[in-house]
């Protein structure tokens, strides 16, 4: 009966593979160096697709090596699921292996001596991923077990809330599906011994432990100090990221490392398990359970739906440690040893009434779950159960922005903490308009936009385009471009501006009266402008302009006098 | 013009004979314009830091400037055999003094740092232009890019259109084993704008566009039966040249639209108009731009040669500090002015001064440069310094460098395989920068 079953599953599967990915057409493909092919899409792994050619020879191409239309297309059709993944010359001998034993490896006689009999196991082959809500993705259980424990088992599911990681269950699957394709035991392929890569296997919880001849690579209950980690969350160009291929682990998958590290590193889940809150509350063990099951439909991590993406409510995400700490554009929501000052802990506390209140749907958090929080966050808003809280010194953690300029901090990289960096694509939208939008350095979420080709073809709309990227820029050059006063509505919702380069337009008095507001402003430039005496008094406002540049304006001598009286500390050029 | 020849410098002379060569062999620059011009494909990279900033003006006094009778009068030395005739003047940083043959420039002191212990280990004047343009000394073996070709190369274009390194009054040094599209591009007189960018007066839109599609047409056959790289590139190449000749941005290198107000506030010198011309690049966003002055090699007759030197130098500089600072450019421009090597602080027989690669001056300005510093202080012989380091030509282009948040540790390999940094392993020199 089981046999019988397993044929009809692999019939379906077949039947998916020939029936749902229908061929794709051939088409022209562009390298981004200019030469072009005609051929067809077959399918694609990682970063490669493979195209094949009307002599049906198969060319696996990288995707960064072709034009933008074409890549636009590669990522549809992955998207959309309308190509497999692997290798097409894989694929085919896969399917038919499907669900069919493994064939027992045989001994390869009068192979080398070796201190290590080689386990004779080929890294496991990537599974193909499964739309969500396939038939596929649904997985036979015994009668008798819990199904969502038995799913959690097999596939590596997320550990519950409050559960501690399980080494076999939570780490090893994500271990086995991303790391053991190059970190797996030697073994014999071909009549060739493979060893793992770098001289280290990641098969078992020993060989984990083990590490290469560097060192360890796990620190148990050291997550900053286990090398394991930091390597799966290094900058991404890092030489040294991991994986390699692929793209990143999931935050998911990450946080799943670093708590099973945390917790000690065990092989075998629990241990002690979660600590009694009497004993100190941790955002691992008490907070997180919490948040995720009331808070994260709203303000979990940006997804994508439809097309869009949908950011978290308020801009503030709660689904990790950092990402509580971090806060939102407003500050900060926990004020470490002092839950009074919390707006975590206030909204949450908030008379059932009051429309802030939070969890604004269903019933208000449980006296004991606030409880949590306040001795939580009173404890020092501690991460593990083993950290210890330092006292926060006398200077607050979140700095309010005027007591920038004793800090000697710039202002531009204390602007660019609170916000993350715009993505490509927000960047390529911004610049559609003819702006050359770049942030400030490699990593700075700041942006500098500016026009600096043909300048006399860019007008008021061209800034529109900006609005996708609007809170990232610091700097705007608008210089010798045709715009006019109306363009301040635009530049007005840059409220993170704080250089803005006017230089030779047509604007006047009226665009300086609609900059009086913007708080984070220092250097303003009105050169060239129809800027007149009548400006004086607004700009006389912006006590925290640090340069405002007059020359060649209509300003008067005496104008400028009263401005720099108005403003003794600000560099005002005439 | 033949006395004006003479008075040149060899290295300047060379640039002549070369330049001649160009002019009367009818090697323009249009069928080269093409390998300078940037595809939007290499847009502008920010780097690791957030640059200081954005736009270079290197002012090169070539052939070897005096430093005791420009940026460091010592007041200590002894008149007769060291400092002679010229005497310090205060500037408009306290406690800094400049020569008083650059009364002008001492008004903007407070927008400059100097570096008062330059030294190089190159006592010649080829070898030691090369060392300070690229970091690295001159070898048989390989040509090193210009500190302008490393610019070009790591930050890419701000301007598409424009090439972004730039050198007026000649071009010295190349791209090395960089792209040849990040080398200068030399324009030999400010005046005359870019060369061989217009089209013939007799040439008017239809027909030049009848002519460009005639020429198409009899390339399609051979572009059907050879498509490839180096055959397409060759029409971009025609298709970036007449983009740049028809963009307004070409108006960038046209002095002459200036008011006279603004040619003589800057002086009507090859090097004074140089400098308006590369106020007008920055203003369009070039990031990288040399102006040459030759002419400083003062063997003899020392204090007369630099007094009429400085005239031009100071006129010049002022300006360009000046006109900067009005347009709220001189935040985001740093301006550099150096030399290969200094010239002896004892004066020889002839009145004149020999060369001296030890303990010289670089002159820095504008963005990201804290402004009224001065570094280090040689011993009156200028033998030693008696405070602070040497400071050697890597350190400097470091220093630059780390100014305009160039990346200093990435390595470019040559194409034998070897690595070469943009400032070799120099050490950016912290004191004269704001941090």
């Amino acid at each position: 009966m089981a046999g019988m079953s397993r044929y009809i599953l692999l019939f379906l599967w077949l039947l998916q593979g020939t029936l749902v990915l229908a061929d794709e057409p051939f088409r022209t493909f562009t390298t981004a160096k200019g030469q072009s092919f005609t051929a067809r899409l077959l399918s694609y792994e990682g970063q490669t697709f493979y195209l094949e050619g009307k002599d049906t020879k198969l060319y696996p191409v990288p995707y960064n090596q072709l034009s933008t239309a074409d890549q636009v297309y590669l990522r549809k059709a992955a998207e959309e699921l309308r190509i497999p993944i692997g290798d097409p010359r894989k694929i085919s001998a896969e399917e038919t292996m499907e669900d069919t034993p493994e064939p027992e490896p045989t001994e390869v006689s009068g192979s080398m001596e070796m201190d290590d009999e080689p386990r004779l196991m080929a890294p496991k082959k990537a599974k193909p991923k499964l739309r969500p809500g396939s038939f596929f993705s649904y997985r036979p259980v015994n009668l008798g077990q819990d199904p969502n424990l038995a799913v959690d088992l097999k596939s590596g599911g997320a550990p519950k809330p409050g559960e501690p990681i399980d080494f076999t269950s939570h780490v090893l699957p994500i271990l086995e599906d991303r790391c053991t394709s190059c970190h797996n035991e030697p073994y014999e392929k071909n009549g060739r011994t493979i060893q793992p890569k770098a001289g280290l296997a990641l098969n078992t919880y020993e060989l984990v432990m083990k590490g290469n001849l560097d060192d360890t690579v796990v620190t148990a209950g050291d997550v900053e100090g286990s090398y394991l980690h930091e390597v799966l969350t290094l900058d991404e160009d890092d030489d040294m990221f991991m994986p390699p291929k692929g793209g990143p682990l999931t935050p998911e998958q990450i946080d799943i490392i670093k708590r099973w590290i945390g917790e000690g590193a065990k092989p075998k889940g629990g241990g002690a398990g979660v600590a009694d809150a009497s004993e100190g509350v941790s955002f691992h063990d008490h907070i997180f359970p919490i948040l995720e099951e009331r808070c994260f439909d709203c303000h979990g991590e940006p997804y994508v739906r439809s097309g869009r993406t949908i950011h978290p409510k308020a801009g503030l995400a709660l689904d990790s440690y950092e990402a509580v700490l971090k806060g939102n554009l407003d500050g900060a929501i926990i004020d470490r040893g002092d839950h009074e000052e919390s707006t975590l802990y206030v909204v949450i506390t908030l008379d059932p009434d009051d429309s802030e209140i939070m969890p604004p749907k269903g019933d208000p958090l449980s006296p004991e779950e606030i409880e949590l929080f306040k001795k939580w966050i009173d404890e020092g808003a501690k991460e593990y159960p083993s950290d210890v809280f330092e006292k926060p010194k006398e200077e607050k953690a979140t700095v309010a922005l005027t007591s920038v300029a004793d800090r000697n901090v710039p202002l531009v990289d204390l602007l660019g903490k609170r916000l993350t960096k715009p993505s490509k694509t927000q960047i390529e939208a911004a610049s559609k308009t003819g702006a050359l939008v770049t942030t400030l350095s490699e990593k700075h979420s700041m942006i500098r936009a500016e026009f600096s080709e043909g300048p006399s073809l860019i007008d008021n709309n061209s800034v529109g385009a900006l609005a996708s990227v609007q809170n990232n820029i610091s700097h705007l050059d608008l210089s010798r471009t045709k715009v006019t006063d109306s363009v301040m509505g635009n530049v007005r919702k840059m409220k993170n501006l704080t250089w803005l380069g006017l230089r030779n337009t047509e604007i006047t008095d009226q665009a300086v009266k609609q900059l009086t507001d913007m708080q984070f402003l220092r250097y303003l430039n009105l050169s060239g402008t129809k800027v007149s005496d009548r400006a004086v008094n607004d700009l006389s406002k912006m006590k925290d302009l640090e340069e405002i540049y007059l020359w060649n304006s209509k300003v008067s001598e005496k104008g400028i006098e009263s401005l720099r009286k108005a403003l003794p500390d600000a560099k005002v050029i005439f | 013009m033949k006395s004006d020849l003479k008075n040149l410098d060899e290295l300047s002379r060379r640039e002549f004979v070369a330049s001649a060569a160009k002019a009367c062999l009818g090697v323009g620059l249009l069928p080269m314009a093409g390998s300078y011009i940037h595809t939007p494909a290499q847009a502008f990279q920010p780097g690791p830091r957030p640059a200081k900033a954005r736009h270079l003006i290197y002012l090169y006094m070539s052939a070897g400037m005096s430093h005791m009778d420009t940026f460091a009068p010592n007041t200590d030395a002894d008149k007769d055999s060291y400092q002679g005739p010229i005497s310090p003047i205060p500037t408009s940083a306290d406690g800094v003094f400049l020569s008083e043959n650059l009364p002008e420039t001492a008004k903007h002191m407070h927008n400059a740092a100097i570096i008062r212990t330059m030294m190089t280990s190159q006592g010649a004047h080829a070898q030691g232009t090369y060392l300070m343009h690229t970091s690295y000394q001159m070898r048989g073996t390989i040509s090193h890019p210009t500190f302008g070709s490393w610019v070009a190369k790591m930050s890419g274009p701000i301007n598409s259109t424009i090439p972004m390194n730039i050198a007026i009054n000649g071009r010295i040094g190349s791209s090395g084993f960089l792209e040849s599209k990040y080398g200068p591009l030399p324009i030999g007189n400010p005046n005359a704008g870019l060369a061989n960018s217009k089209a013939a007066d007799y040439l008017d839109q239809t027909r030049f566009d009848g002519r460009l599609a005639m020429a198409q047409k009899m390339n399609a056959s051979f572009l059907g039966t050879y498509d490839q790289k180096q055959v397409r590139a060759y029409t971009d190449l025609y298709n970036d040249a007449v983009k740049l000749m028809r963009s307004e941005d070409l108006k960038a290198f046209d002095v002459a639209s200036e008011p006279d107000s603004m040619k003589d506030l800057y002086g009507r010198t090859a090097f004074g108009q140089g400098c308006l011309l590369a106020r007008r690049l920055v203003e369009n966003k070039v990031r990288y731009i040399e102006v040459n002055r030759g002419g400083w090699d003062t063997h003899s007759n020392n204090f007369e040669s630099v007094a009429n030197n400085c005239a031009d130098l100071d006129k010049g500089l002022s300006a360009l500090l000046l006109d900067l600072e009005m347009r709220g450019l001189l935040q985001d421009t740093m301006i550099v002015l150096v030399s290969e090597f200094g010239r002896t602080p004892r004066i020889n027989g002839g009145n004149g001064r020999d060369h001296w690669p030890y303990g010289f001056s670089a002159f820095l300005a504008g963005g990201g440069v804290k402004g009224g510093t001065v570094y280090g202080k040689m011993d009156k012989i200028g033998r030693n310094p008696v405070d602070g380091k040497f400071i050697d030509p890597a350190s400097l282009n470091a220093t630059i460098g780390y100014n305009m948040g160039l990346p200093l540790s990435d390595v470019q390999y040559s194409p034998s395989g070897r690595p070469f940094k943009v400032a070799h392993d120099g050490e950016p020199l912290m004191d004269v920068l704001n941090t």
